[in-house]
């Protein structure tokens, strides 16, 4: 089918790498946008903008929040199918309880789980969530959407596509397709160490489009090949489901044994016990750990058949420290405060295991290894956008000759996923700040409102991309690529002006008491303001020459 | 404290290393000195050790101040940025590459 190797290799890098590059895009942006998920979070919640908290008292604070939980409303859609009749009123069984912070949260996310009376199936539980004020224990109000950690981060993962998990699976597939692109894309590149540190910008756009996306796919080779690679692996359990398919009997007869080894009972007694002061047992594991030579932040906190005498705590580790996800879980009898078990050094393929998810994961205290990680990112973005813009530089004129709309309809959807993306980001921000903090009864929760108009502003970059994509038809340029970077410094200058009019944390502020979350994001879209205006002015500077040159190139036909 | 002095100077050595290394490349080299001779093979050689050499040094300063596991990741990430900085600085301002080596070149009309 092909002549050689190297060209079968091309074509694979070609198409697979423009059909699932959008998606790597998205990936890849979203991705990078996670590492500051929490700093992110302060921005878009201005209640929240404190230091961060460690674990609060179990017995004082949260102990009384979880008393008071209920599922949310996705808690109870996503039940609402596996239920015979119809769903109570109220749920007063907890079968979980759970607490997770890390160091760079101030608000502490808390979640239960509740037994479903006429459940079909014994393992459905309704969820619900909540967000305290750890200080205090004051919880903060429902629909405010935690913008960083609860749409950046699930974007970057599923693009928020959560009907039949579509999004986790077009994701992997593009993570699969991104590991495919790497070893065609080394096949493909003939001067890998000649041409290392390459970059010709005074070249043709092709050449230097072509430069930049080797440069950027071939220093940031590690990253990009770990971090797909980390993301499948994440995410095994959902690519592979054969524990809750094919080997569902072999899974839940695996559970039961695992239980009898670890001494954690799988399931409840049926007789109520008290709880004992959980505070008492989160100083044990603290004084376990600190005679191992760990640090003792409690990363999560958890009770599993709440209020049962088999209830027993889990207590772990937060991993601040070291790359590998650990946790050291020391495991407590409820009722009674007794150590029911001290989580085992893991095995050699468990310490790998670990190491590759944290390293996706990154729950270290890292300043620099974070923005070397949005780096990495970042630069993961220019390659797939470079690669775009070469595909269509390769093919325009050829395709205007034929009256072909192939490289038209490439470069605006480029034009989409590329400045449209990160309008959208500023779209979702800009909302963030200007709706008001409650609304009018009728209206749809504040967060909901806020997702779409973060797709709104997305789908009107895709129309203004499309609407002037007529000149990459005749073999030129189109227009939206500056004018969509002209409307990003706009938006990002506009982000940071009305965070300082609505909270009144400007730069001078936060920068002076050091509050970095904010003041950090601040910077960054200032920057990414300027680098939008030296992208639209340089556009705008090749834009006048090729008229310049079409325009003699007219006359001389005229003479001819 | 003495961490983020081991990091500091583990970034500019790997930046450092990597402008070396850059250099040791013939198109680079006279990138950096537009119009001079072409580095002698023993220059070349010195380039490429002493870019090795910061290299390495860059990656021990990383586990001086990291956990292992850390300082592995720190150190491949710090070579990509590094490596992305020399490239930009060889596209639009190479001659500030020139401190690195910057002892005078033969310049080839002279010779």
């Amino acid at each position: 089918m092909f002549p050689s190797f190297r060209l079968a290799m091309t074509w694979v890098h070609t198409w697979f790498g423009l059909v699932l590059g959008f998606v790597l895009m998205a990936a890849f942006f979203f991705g990078a946008l996670s590492v500051f998920d929490r700093e992110i979070d302060r921005w878009t919640i201005p209640a929240s903008r404190f230091e961060a908290q460690p674990m609060p008292s179990f017995d004082r604070i949260l102990r009384p929040a979880f008393e008071t939980m209920q599922p949310s409303r996705e808690g109870l859609d996503f039940i609402r199918d596996k239920v015979d009749g119809p769903l109570p009123e109220r749920f007063d069984v907890p079968k979980t309880w759970g607490a997770y912070t890390t160091h760079r949260d101030p608000v502490l996310g808390l979640f239960a789980g509740f037994e479903v009376p006429n459940a079909r199936e014994h393992d459905v539980v309704a969820f619900g969530s909540r967000t305290i004020d750890p200080r205090t224990g004051v919880a903060l109000p429902d629909d405010q959407l935690k913008v960083g950690s609860q749409f950046f981060y699930p974007m970057h993962y599923s693009l928020t596509l959560n009907w039949m998990s579509l999004g986790y699976w077009m994701v992997g597939l593009a993570a699969l397709v991104m590991l495919v692109a790497l070893v065609s894309g080394v096949v493909m590149h003939r001067k890998i160490f000649r041409e290392f540190f390459t970059f010709r910008p005074k070249k043709s756009t092709q050449r230097s489009a072509l430069d930049l996306h080797n440069l950027t796919g071939v220093v940031a080779l590690p990253f990009h090949f770990f971090f797909a690679f980390t993301g499948l692996v994440i995410f095994a359990g959902i690519y592979f489901p054969i524990g809750h398919s094919q080997l569902e009997p072999l899974h839940d007869l695996h559970e039961i044994v695992e239980a009898s080894e670890t001494g954690l009972p799988h399931d409840k007694a049926g007789i109520a016990a008290p709880l004992a002061s959980v505070d008492a047992m989160v100083a044990e594991a603290q004084r376990r750990w600190a005679s191992r030579g760990m640090g003792g932040e409690v990363g999560f906190l958890g009770l599993t058949h709440v209020g049962d005498a088999n209830g027993f705590v889990s207590v772990f580790r937060a991993g601040t420290d070291r790359i590998a996800l650990t946790g050291e879980g020391i495991h407590f009898r409820a009722s009674t405060g007794e150590v029911l078990r001290e989580d085992p050094p893991t095995t050699a393929v468990g310490s790998v295991a670990e190491f590759l998810t944290g390293l996706h994961l990154q729950h270290f205290r890292h300043w620099l290894l974070r923005w070397l990680y949005v780096l990495g990112g970042l630069a993961g973005c220019v390659c797939i956008a470079t690669g775009f813009l070469f595909f269509v530089e390769k093919r325009k004129r050829q395709h205007a000759r034929q009256g072909s709309q192939g490289a038209r309809v490439v470069d605006a959807l480029a034009v989409t996923t590329v400045t449209g993306m990160v309008l959208a980001t500023l779209g979702i921000l800009i909302a963030n700040r200007l709706l008001p903090e409650t609304l009018a009864s009728g209206w749809p929760p504040r967060g909901d409102l806020e997702k779409y108009l973060f797709w709104a502003t997305w789908f009107v970059a895709m129309l203004h991309a499309g609407w002037r994509s007529a000149p990459v038809a005749r073999g030129g340029a189109n227009p939206a690529w500056r004018e969509q970077c002209l409307a990003i410094a706009v938006g990002a200058g506009a982000a940071v002006v009305l965070n300082w009019l609505t909270t009144g944390d400007h730069l001078f502020h936060t920068l002076a008491i050091g509050y970095w979350p904010v003041a950090g994001f601040d910077l960054t879209l200032l920057v990414t303001a300027a680098l939008a205006l030296v992208a639209a002015r340089r556009l705008g500077r090749q834009g006048d020459a090729r008229v310049r040159v079409g325009g003699s190139d007219r006359s001389r036909m005229t003479h001819a | 404290m003495l961490e983020l002095i081991w990091l500091v100077l583990a970034l500019a050595l790997n930046l450092a290393g990597m402008g070396w290394l850059a250099q040791a490349m013939d198109v680079h080299w006279s990138q950096v000195r537009p119009g001079a001779e072409p580095a002698s093979a023993a220059t070349v050689r010195a380039l490429r050790w002493l870019g090795g050499g910061a290299l390495f040094a860059s990656f021990i300063l990383c586990l001086a101040a990291d956990h292992a596991s850390m300082a592995v990741l720190v150190w491949v990430m710090a070579l990509a940025g590094a490596a992305l900085i020399t490239a930009l600085s060889l596209a639009w301002r190479p001659t500030l590459l020139k401190v690195l080596a910057p002892w005078p070149a033969v310049s080839a009309t002279s010779a």
